[in-house]
């Protein structure tokens, strides 16, 4: 264990925990750009979980401590995947070799309580909405771990710390910069499918029936839908701070200019977010698993391509 | 150093997959045009030791000219005429076409893999997309069942034993009459197919291939 | 000189698609004739090739010229007078698409550039398209949709097989043109891991074209689909040029040093082409697919006496003639009976001695030529198949080649027998025979039979030349 209590490094994850509702303001500004609208002011996330955190929490008398517990999990979980994240080539606040897998596997747990939050609530929509987030994440998972098998083999670690900061960077870049293109398609899509976004899922949508994440947390409220919402946009910065790394193209030796270019990569990554979501429309129930399987195939690809060309 | 190649390659693979699990008609002319414009730059890209010279410059001109914008041109011209449905109604399903291209790629590497070659790693790579891409067009030719679909599982096999001839035999890129008629060739035979599709489409009211099975012993 | 062999049809094909249908067909003829005039100034080597970098002239490809010429001069005699009977909607494009063909299939005859070769075999089918589905049936449509892409699909794994050839040339360093005859001098050297891989790819792809099973779904289809003058043009003339472009790859083989694996390659095919088409014949319904399944047998006969060697490729290279001649003449003769009876169901058809006895006569004498009975050239070459067998010591080889002979035989004499003297209900024909139509597959008949009885002391110097690459020779 690898503990390094430096004070940048926890002023850098302070600073992208409290922008990332900000950045969802982003992807909301961009699809009312599209929409010919003004759209909501670019804080209104932070409204939103204020609101939330001022309201009372109302719990149906058929659920138990396990729906209580859903959203608490799942926040932590996420937030402590940032802490393992260097942000801007910036080193964690944690790391050790082996974290990502870890990483994964904690989100994999916010996930798994969310769903059991879901499924505590007895209604059948959220059985409904929790069948498919398993599912879909699962497809995910797969492209997940071929892409850190990839990483491996470029890097020869397993480690946030040592992918963006380590002796072989892990960059769009560097030598293998066509395997890194494919990744990078993969991850996007992955990002679509694992914070619900068009899409994969339409976060926007009214109807139930058509709703994947969002039908899970119908019962959740107040303080408990604050925290909801804060853990899913640690998940999104987690994903698009990801991608930036992969982006992020030299490093200026100043740790202010250097996390302000990473702000400019991460707000553009949420800019094509909102682009997609304008461009395309939500795909049929049964196309999605094509859509991620597509990014499987893709990490597959250049996994393959590593195994003997690039040693 | 980057190896720009190595991106385009990169970026035909993509194509590649991606027009594996297409389901509309439309993107999969889309992604040839591409696929046809990105092929059509490989041995500009490769081919820096000769030179970039004007000829060279013509020709990759050209070379975009045809595949990526007139042949497409063309299929989205059959697309917009002839289908009624934009579906693409697939034989084998998109997973089982995806995991085939999967398949494809290991097979590929390994062949490449095992000839021994005393090539630099970029044509090895080039070896690798090129026998991919020629089996992902033989699974569109075979596995769907829009005829269209078929002209443009051709064409995407075309492509790949282009590249497969751009790794191979340099020699035969810098002879432009010879490369000019090949892609003549390529044209007219994009054409002919073209006006066939057009009166199977007036003859039968479609363009499945399903209906067209009564000849046989 | 030698391009204008391929460059005036060319010229006139383009010219005829914008010209009234009468002028076409005058104009069909006359370029018949002309290319008939330079193939024989090319013959007797009384011109050289323009520009030798893409072209040359070979005896074997002056061989499979001289046929597609005499051919085509028949051909289009015939198609003038046919033309005048039947009603076809887009005569322009087929005359036009006729002389194209020629023009394609005359390129493939003397290129020399590997590419070209290609280019030009792939030519071949993209001209001859429109010849098949003239008529827009349902039937002829699926028919071209079949041809056009399994072939494309075929030859386009040929240029593959022309890409490996081209680099087990890079591979050992040496630079020479990618020409057959400046391979061949330098064959040796060529590394032959690569040649035989390209080979491979040769033969699967001008093999689809020159319909070895199991290649050959496209070609009954197309065969019996197509208009009668088209489909002799297919059968006599373009599986030549197939063969060619696979005969062509085999030298090299040979000259490198791998004829023996080359040639075990072409008798695996030829055997099985020949297999494949004994057993469709036999339950055969339809008169046009017979005769195209008795196509698929020929190809076979002459890959397996190309493979066999020695006498029997001079008698692969005679059957090659002999049976351009007289499939052609019966391909002509189905015609008029599709003419005469409306149909090409062999049921419906008969009698043909009573009420078509001209047609009847020369279809029942082409039959005869096609399997193999003695006035017929096919009898002797044949025969030296066998001969040269027996003398290799392909013992296996020959009994399956005997056995598919006597198979198919027998399978097709029943029914021709049924259409030429079965009696038939009615006796009414829709049109009724003429001389102008049988004229010219007597007349290829005739010359199949001439050539057998006084065989021109340049045919066989040509033949000759052609085989002696491959250890062939007349005298075993």
């Amino acid at each position: 264990m690898d503990f390094t209590f430096s004070f940048t490094s926890f002023l850098s994850l302070l600073t992208a925990v409290s922008l990332a509702p900000l950045f969802m303001g982003v992807i909301l500004k961009v699809k009312a750009f599209f929409g010919g609208k003004q759209g909501p002011p670019w804080l209104i996330k932070y409204y939103t979980l204020i609101k939330l955190l001022r309201k009372g929490s109302v719990y149906s008398t058929s659920t138990t401590f396990i729906f209580k517990l859903g959203p608490i999990i799942s926040f932590v979980t996420a937030f402590m995947l940032l802490l393992f994240f260097p942000f801007a080539g910036l080193p964690p606040v944690l790391s050790f070799h082996g974290d990502v897998i870890i990483l994964f596997y904690l989100l994999g747990l916010g996930r798994f309580f969310t769903v059991l939050a879901a499924l505590d609530t007895a209604s059948p929509f959220e059985g409904m909405g929790a069948a498919r987030e398993v599912f879909f994440s699962t497809l995910a998972e797969a492209t997940i771990f071929v892409i850190l098998a990839l990483f491996f083999r470029l890097s020869g670690s397993l480690s946030f710390a040592e992918y963006f900061t380590g002796d072989q960077i892990v960059n769009l870049w560097s030598q293998s910069a066509a395997l890194i293109l494919l990744v990078l398609i993969a991850l996007f899509i992955v990002l679509l499918t694992e914070n619900s976004r068009v899409p994969v899922d339409d976060p926007a949508t009214h109807l139930e029936l058509t709703m994947i994440h969002e039908v899970m947390i119908l019962d959740h409220s107040g303080p408990d839908l604050a925290l909801i919402e804060m853990g899913a946009f640690c998940k999104m910065l987690f994903y698009s701070a990801f991608i930036s790394s992969l982006l992020y193209p030299f490093h200026t030796g100043s740790g202010l200019y250097n996390g302000l270019i990473f702000s400019i990569i991460m707000t553009l990554i949420y800019a094509v977010v909102g682009l997609v979501e304008s461009i395309t429309a939500r795909y049929k129930m049964d196309m999605v698993p094509n859509f991620i399987l597509t990014s499987f195939a893709l990490v597959f690809f250049a996994t393959i391509l590593t195994m003997e060309f690039v040693q | 150093m980057i190896h720009i190649s190595d991106i385009f390659l990169a970026l035909i693979l993509l194509s590649v997959l991606l027009s594996l699990r297409s389901n509309r008609l439309m993107a999969l002319v889309k992604l040839m045009a591409f696929q046809g414009i990105v092929v059509s730059a490989v041995p500009l890209i490769l081919d820096t030791a000769h030179g970039i010279t004007f000829k060279l410059i013509m020709f990759f001109l050209l070379l975009v000219f045809v595949k990526g914008i007139l042949i497409p041109g063309m299929m989205s011209v059959a697309v917009n005429k002839v289908v009624v449905s934009t579906e693409i109604e697939p034989i084998i399903g998109y997973h089982a076409s995806l995991f085939a291209g999967l398949i494809l790629i290991i097979f590929s590497v390994y062949i490449t893999n095992h000839l021994h070659l005393a090539m630099a790693v970029q044509y090895k790579m080039l070896l690798v997309t090129g026998i991919t891409t020629m089996g992902a067009g033989l699974i569109l030719l075979m596995a769907r069942r829009k005829a269209i679909t078929q002209v443009i599982g051709y064409l995407m096999m075309e492509n790949g034993i282009y590249l497969i001839g751009t790794a191979l035999a340099k020699e035969v890129h810098t002879q432009y009459v010879v490369e000019f008629a090949v892609l003549l060739d390529l044209l007219v035979a994009v054409l002919v197919m073209g006006i066939v599709l057009n009166d199977i489409n007036h003859t039968f009211d479609d363009v499945d291939t399903a209906l067209l099975g009564q000849l046989k012993d | 000189m030698l391009q204008f062999v391929f460059f005036i049809p060319l010229i006139v094909g383009i010219a005829v698609f914008f010209l009234p249908a009468k002028t076409g067909r005058l104009a069909l003829f006359s370029t018949a004739v002309i290319h008939a005039l330079f193939t024989a100034l090319e013959w007797f080597k009384l011109s050289g090739p323009l520009h030798t970098k893409y072209f040359t002239n070979t005896p074997d490809g002056m061989l499979v010229l001289a046929i597609l010429s005499f051919l085509f001069l028949f051909i289009s005699l015939y198609t003038v007078f046919y033309m005048g009977e039947v009603e076809m909607s887009k005569e322009p494009i087929f005359n036009g698409s006729m002389l194209l063909f020629l023009s394609a299939m005359s390129m493939v005859a003397i290129a020399d550039h590997i590419i070209m070769l290609w280019v030009a075999v792939e030519a071949t089918t993209l001209m001859s398209a429109p010849l098949i589905f003239v008529h827009r049936s349902k039937e002829s449509l699926e028919a071209t949709w079949k041809y056009v892409l399994i072939c494309s699909v075929g030859i386009a794994l040929a240029l593959l097989g022309c890409f490996f050839v081209i680099f087990s040339m890079e591979m050992s360093n040496i630079q020479v043109p990618i020409s057959f005859t400046s391979l061949t001098t330098v064959a040796s050297q060529l590394n032959p891991v690569w040649l035989k891989a390209g080979f491979i790819f040769f033969v699967i792809g001008f093999g689809t074209k020159m319909g070895l099973a199991p290649m050959h779904t496209w070609l009954p289809d197309a065969h019996s689909e197509a208009p009668s003058p088209a489909s002799a043009l297919l059968s006599g003339a373009l599986l030549n040029c197939a063969f060619l472009a696979v005969y062509r790859c085999h030298q090299l083989m040979f000259a490198a040093g791998l004829g023996e694996y080359s040639s075990n390659v072409l008798i695996a095919f030829g055997l099985a082409s020949m297999l494949v088409s004994a057993v469709f014949i036999l339950n055969q319904t339809d008169y046009k697919r017979m005769l195209a399944y008795s196509s698929i047998e020929n190809m076979g006969i002459i890959a397996v006496g190309i493979g066999i060697g020695g006498l029997a490729a001079f008698g692969a290279l005679l059957h090659m003639i002999h049976h351009s001649l007289v499939k052609s003449s019966l391909f002509l003769s189905t015609g008029n009976i599709l003419l005469a009876y409306g149909t090409k169901v062999i049921d419906k058809t008969g009698g043909m001695l009573q009420l078509i006895p001209k047609t009847g006569v020369t279809f029942f004498a082409g039959f005869a030529g096609i399997s193999g009975f003695p006035p017929f050239g096919l009898f002797v070459s044949e025969l030296l198949i066998i001969l040269g067998a027996i003398k290799a010591g392909r013992y296996v080889a020959i009994s399956i080649f005997i056995f598919s002979l006597i198979l198919i035989f027998a399978g097709a004499s029943r029914l021709v027998m049924q259409m030429v003297f079965n009696e038939r209900e009615n006796n009414e024909i829709l049109i009724p025979e003429k001389w102008t139509r049988t004229l010219p597959s007597i007349l290829l008949l005739l010359t199949s039979l001439a050539l057998v009885i006084w065989l021109p002391d340049s045919i066989y110097q040509t033949i000759q030349n052609s085989i002696s690459s491959i250890g062939g020779t007349v005298n075993g």
